[in-house]
């Protein structure tokens, strides 16, 4: 196992290179450049041609990635913004990923916490009015965009009952391990809606994903086995089917947990949250090339940590998967 | 035959599985009698044979009697108590006493418990062994079986078919029951492995003096293995005796063209063998023929075949048929 996980992380070298590389090529292939414009007007060409030597966008693109690649192993320095003068990529995830990775835990916990059980009571009760409640219910989550659900939660909650801020964050650097907020009451007043809003969708998929694989699973013939044995019936569900349907679950946790934790553009934008989540998206309109490298690059490195953690899990949930 | 030599006794027993249309509101629009009204008495250290075609109720009756199917309708006295009443803990209390072994060793074993978890599981929740008394007796009875007990801790997945029946017998044993349904316990293996199994399922039965009900469609398996035949077609019994009435004297047509199918290992014989060919196909259980079940199939068909259901019945000593040709 050990021998395993180390050839996995060796594997990632070669993965997150191909990646930077494919990004680093071909965001500098679309067309425009970081300095056509600086609000609505365009820079005179010897004033683009100044800043473009001043970042080394005049030389070959191979060498322009050399160096980029060697800042970024050397230096662990992800290289200066385009579009925000004076601030560098390691600052602006710094200061935003955080804030994102706060949010995205909260939701995805409360994903788990409604979806699971969501999953397997309408899984026990199939074809019941409590199956058809719940299946709508997650119907109605997946469908529903953030971009709908969040600003409904503000119009109710904050601004006609006036139980929470309309909007921001209520926590700030510095954090404990550089990512845990003070939990007190002003946090949880602005992490509620906002979390609402994003796990309402993440808690849907799960309990659709559970129900389908739990449903599969107590037809299975090793559950008879279970019953005829004399179990009760929560033991046949808990010990025997419960961890053997898990597996299709934990799949979609890996990439779920990626793209929560490295933030979210609408729900973040929406409640105005300081967050990683608007840079994916402003820094490829803004030509902002070492943002666009630097976020996808993070994102990559949750997303093949994640992919590990989930194989790891797989060989707890089925003795049959093993590495070596 | 008195009353103290019979172990379980099936009585009118029914098994529908309802047929529904509707997608909010559902309706029942029919049913697929996969057990229509048998009645029969296993006695106490027999095997009871139950062969029949593919589909036709076989499995589902070892599965009603042990109620993991509730039926719909009849009783099923094991000891004298009918099971068919009882729910909760207290069937859970009988399952001690009656146990199955399934006919697909690769599916039937949870494949994420261990060989020791899979066997010791009933000994912990009856309360009978639990700790290093349940560990032992898990070695135990992997002996009993002829696995080695140092495979406690393997996971199903490490065992070929033959040793995976033999955990799925092992598990069955563990409560030391004394009636047990074997579904088929025989057919997912190879032809190579089948004799063994057999040979340990007979080789426990005399030393525990063990009840089987045997099923199967192999019908040379069955008549080695059992003291009495029960021949079954769309749900329904359409003969039961001893092995060797059964095979000698098949009274039921479809009997006789169930036993013609049969090959003889010697090529004299073999050579004079006339199988009785059934035209047709069975019936949907979802709509059984009015009259006799066989009716649409049977070679020797009378008149009132096709209106009146034949009584089960007994014709000779502990030989009882269901059919108008008998009378």
């Amino acid at each position: 196992m050990t021998r395993y996980i180390i050839r996995r992380i060796l594997w990632f070298i070669p993965v997150l290179l191909a990646i930077v590389m494919a990004t680093f090529v071909f965001v500098r292939a679309i067309p425009g450049g970081p300095f056509d414009f600086v609000g609505d007007k365009s820079l005179p060409p010897s004033v683009v041609a100044n800043l473009k030597a001043k970042y080394h966008l005049n030389e070959p693109v191979w060498k322009q990635f050399a160096r980029y690649l060697y800042d970024v192993v050397i230096k662990q320095d992800l290289g200066p913004s385009y579009r925000y003068r004076g601030r560098t990529v390691n600052e602006i995830i710094r200061d935003a990923l955080p804030i994102s990775t706060q949010l995205g835990l909260l939701s995805l916990l409360l994903g788990l916490a409604i979806g699971l059980p969501a999953g397997i009571i309408a899984a026990l009760k199939q074809n019941t009015a409590i199956d058809y409640g719940s299946t709508f219910v997650a119907i109605l989550g997946v469908s529903i965009p953030n971009i709908v659900l969040g600003p409904l939660l503000i119009w109710i909650f904050a601004l006609k009952l006036n139980w929470f801020p309309v909007a921001r964050w209520g926590a700030q650097a510095p954090f404990f391990l550089g990512f845990l907020p003070v939990p007190n009451l002003t946090f949880w007043k602005y992490a509620i809606l906002p979390t609402i809003t994003l796990g309402t969708g993440l808690s849907a998929s799960i309990a659709r994903l559970t129900r389908a694989s739990l449903l599969q699973t107590i037809r299975e013939d090793y559950i008879r086995t279970a019953r005829a044995k004399g179990l009760a019936e929560r033991v046949v569900i808990v010990r025997h089917a419960l961890k053997n349907s898990m597996i299709p679950v934990v799949t979609i946790l890996g990439p779920m947990f990626a793209m929560v934790v490295t933030g979210t553009f609408t729900t973040e934008q929406i409640f105005g949250i300081p967050g990683l989540g608007k840079h994916f998206v402003t820094s490829v309109g803004n030509r902002d090339y070492p943002v666009v490298v630097g976020t996808t690059l993070l994102y990559s490195v949750f997303l093949v940590i994640a992919n590990l953690l989930v194989d790891i899990t797989y060989a707890w949930l089925d003795p049959r998967i093993r590495y070596d | 035959m008195t009353e103290d030599n019979i172990l379980v006794r099936v009585e009118h027993l029914k098994k529908y599985f309802p047929i529904t249309r509707g997608i909010v509101f559902q309706r029942q629009i029919g049913a697929v009698k996969a057990v229509d009204d048998i009645s029969f008495d296993i006695r106490r250290g027999e095997t009871l044979g139950l062969v029949g075609e593919s589909g036709c109720g076989k499995s589902t009756t070892g599965r009603t009697i042990l109620q993991l199917y509730r039926p719909t309708a009849g009783a099923v006295y094991f000891e004298g108590q009918d099971l068919a009443k009882m729910k909760g803990e207290q069937l859970r209390r009988m399952r001690r006493k009656m146990q199955m072994i399934f006919q697909d060793p690769y599916a039937s074993l949870n494949p994420r418990m261990t060989v020791g978890n899979i066997v010791g599981e009933p000994l912990e929740v009856h309360g009978v062994a639990s700790g290093k008394e349940r560990y032992e007796r898990v070695q135990e009875l992997l002996q009993l079986v002829g696995l080695n007990p140092y495979f406690i801790n393997r996971y199903p997945h490490e065992f070929s078919g033959g040793q995976r029946q033999r955990i799925g017998v092992a598990r069955a044993l563990a409560l030391n029951p004394s009636f047990i349904v074997c579904d088929e316990p025989i057919s997912a293996l190879d032809v190579s492995i089948q004799a063994q199994v057999v040979n340990l399922l007979e080789d426990l039965q005399a030393e525990f003096k063990l009840t089987y009900l045997f099923i199967a469609h192999d019908l040379s398996m069955v008549r080695h293995i059992s003291d009495r035949v029960a021949v079954m077609y769309l749900g329904k019994i359409m003969e039961l005796t001893s092995r060797d009435e059964l095979y000698n004297n098949p009274l039921h047509p479809y009997t006789q063209a169930l036993l013609s199918a049969v090959p003889i290992p010697d090529p004299v014989v073999e050579e004079t063998r006339r199988r009785i060919i059934l035209e047709g196909d069975v019936p949907s259980p979802a709509n059984p023929p009015a009259g006799c079940n066989f009716c649409t199939r049977c070679p020797r068909i009378l008149e009132i075949c096709h209106d009146e259901e034949p009584e089960f019945k007994e014709v000779g000593p502990d030989h009882w048929v269901a059919c108008h040709l008998i009378a």
